[in-house]
């Protein structure tokens, strides 16, 4: 492999995936190996941090060691390691820093600290070549916002969720009807047998001015409706429940980020690109939704496959290689950080956490 | 043989260099919090002051707990990336080794060590071990535990001993404790890397193809099943 070449490790463990690529400035992605602790979790119907944790520390050097074997490249190839600095599980998001700080003391090449919701933000750039400025809207099970990606390290915050992420939604509606863990696929599976119609479930935030989300009010009301029914459920309630539920969060999505399109579109001009990001990305009625969206508002609308939408070490990896073109690195006192807005200036959601 | 060593798993942050046990470079401080900052800044400010790059390196020695679990994570997801990165093998030792290895072997005067670290929640870390005259190599009487302050103690069976640690004084604090059975020793409360590399020092390199040290928590997560049942502990 030639000298010159750029080639970035990069690491991922802020959440529930354990995860290490290897990506070149070429766009090459050379590996990309995701251990995902999903069996671990399940039986809490959802992801705890601590086993979360436990689960990163166990894993994370072999899957890096099997990255770099798989893309056949030696650490001093390396041009700079990058890892997930935050936002996100603080336990998880360490095991990846500290690992990165070791490997790229040994290699004597830069840390890149890198903004998990960065990574999101820059796939579009890896896979489809967009050109900046595009808008984002990023959806996962830790997050739920729409922002215009001007550049690297430029973002501006247009809605973010002020409660629960739409992911989070999808795996408590999952919770609460019995379908598993993760939520997201499964309530996607049911629903497609169900009666979208046949609740007629809030559509949060649907008319009001703003782009912001909220979930927690439509997770309630499936709550209930469920509750309503009892013991003495069939498995066509379940599925009419699943498809509600699905229809009245995707109806809710459009409307915010259809009034985002609209701001673009006034401030940036027309014929530019939606880009959607994050592990709900992989609903395909949410995507249908969104190429509707996309042709009526006359923009392009990418969305990444499915296996670089959900977390991944390819995107982190990305999104070192273009801080790096930036001229930007990191100390080996990097701090992790739990919360970490992409967008320093928009207004906090005191309710979001670190989601918003 | 040459050894890089380094503890985050309770309230230091400690790092040596050394070439068997003639120690090259040393450094150590108290710190609550900080040391996925203050670590790799420290290995790579004594790897430079021992005049070493990581390939001259043997072995990689790391506290692997019990402690803090975020601080324990911290110097094992370090050492298992310098020991990928450089293909050097890595051994874990445990806190309460290492405190038990700082006691001089006069000071025991043939006494049983209890190394004892604060757990918090009213509980201790602890073990007790003997110190083997013959070199500087510990030997332990029982398996380390998480266990409440007030039945630690009762729980070894031990008559007479001396103690080591920050759980010394919890346990001190307690009724009935026999000052005179249990001495406590007037010794850091914190390991020292110095103490890991005699510990790596004797040991030597691990098997071949042995897996990487894991953390030894003593503690399950805080996780409750739904319905509020306990997980079972692994």
């Amino acid at each position: 492999m030639p000298n010159q070449q750029i080639i970035v490790l990069g690491l991922e463990s802020s959440c529930d995936e354990t995860a290490a690529a290897v990506v070149t400035a070429e766009k090459e992605i050379l590996s990309n190996v995701v251990l995902s602790q999903n069996d671990a979790h399940a039986p809490f119907g959802g992801v705890v941090p601590e086993i979360a944790a436990r689960a990163h520390v166990t894993e994370m050097d072999r899957l890096v060691d099997q990255a770099m074997t798989e893309a056949g490249v030696s650490y001093d190839d390396l041009s700079a390691v990058a890892a997930t600095a935050g936002p996100g599980l603080i336990g998880g998001v360490l095991v990846g820093l500290m690992t990165a700080k070791a490997i790229a003391s040994v290699a004597g090449v830069p840390l890149i600290g890198v903004n998990h919701l960065e990574g999101h933000a820059l796939t579009a750039r890896l896979t489809d070549d967009v050109a900046f400025p595009y808008l984002l809207l990023l959806v996962s099970g830790g997050h739920s916002q729409v922002l215009v990606v001007e550049g690297v390290g430029k973002y501006r915050r247009l809605g973010t969720t002020i409660d629960d992420a739409v992911g989070e939604a999808f795996d408590k509606t999952a919770k609460m009807l019995e379908l598993g863990f993760p939520g997201g696929p499964a309530v996607e599976k049911t629903a497609a047998t169900g009666n979208p119609d046949r609740f007629n479930f809030p559509r949060p935030m649907k008319g009001r001015e703003g782009c912001n989300f909220s979930f927690s009010g439509l997770k309630t009301a499936v709550r209930q409706a469920r509750e309503k029914m009892g013991e003495k459920v069939s498995e066509t309630d379940i599925a009419d429940l699943a498809a509600s539920f699905q229809k009245a969060a995707v109806e809710s999505l459009m409307d915010r980020v259809a009034k985002a399109l609209d701001l673009f579109i006034e401030e940036y001009g027309g014929g530019g690109t939606l880009v959607v990001a994050g592990g709900v990305a992989a609903n395909q009625y949410l995507k249908g939704a969104l190429e509707t969206l996309a042709r009526e508002k006359s923009v392009a609308l990418k969305v990444p496959p499915p296996k670089l939408c959900t977390d991944n070490g390819a995107m982190i990896a990305w999104a070192g290689i273009e801080r790096l073109k930036c001229g930007f690195s990191d100390g080996l006192d990097l701090a992790a950080r739990a919360r970490w807005p992409l967008d320093p200036n928009a207004e906090p959601a005191p309710f979001a956490g670190y989601k918003a | 043989m040459k050894i890089l060593a380094f503890d985050t798993a309770l309230n230091a942050c400690s790092v040596a260099v050394a070439d068997g046990n003639n120690i090259l470079a040393h450094d150590h401080e108290n710190r609550r919090r900080g040391h996925a900052e203050a670590l790799l800044p420290m290995i790579e400010a004594q790897m430079k002051s021992a005049a070493m790059i990581y390939k001259d390196l043997d072995l990689i020695a790391v506290t692997v707990g019990p402690g803090t679990f975020t601080g324990l994570r911290i110097g094992l997801a370090a050492a298992r990336g310098i020991a990928v990165a450089a293909k050097k093998p890595v051994i874990g030792i445990t806190t309460l080794e290492a405190l038990a290895a700082a006691v001089p072997v006069l000071a025991t005067k043939g006494r049983a060590i209890i190394a004892t670290a604060d757990a918090r929640r009213g509980e201790v870390y602890i073990q007790a071990f003997n110190r083997l005259q013959k070199d500087e190599e510990i030997s332990p009487i029982d398996a380390p535990a998480a266990i409440k302050t007030e039945q630690a103690l009762a729980s070894l069976d031990i008559e007479t001993a001396v103690l080591v640690g920050s759980g010394a004084r919890l346990l001190e604090n307690m009724p009935g404790f026999d000052a005179e059975a249990y001495k406590i020793l007037n010794l850091p409360d914190d390991p020292d890397a110095v103490d890991l590399v005699r510990l790596a020092a004797v040991r030597g390199l691990p098997a071949p193809y042995a897996p990487p040290p894991a953390p030894l928590y003593l503690r399950a997560p805080d996780a409750k099943l739904p319905g509020g049942k306990d997980p079972v502990a692994n």
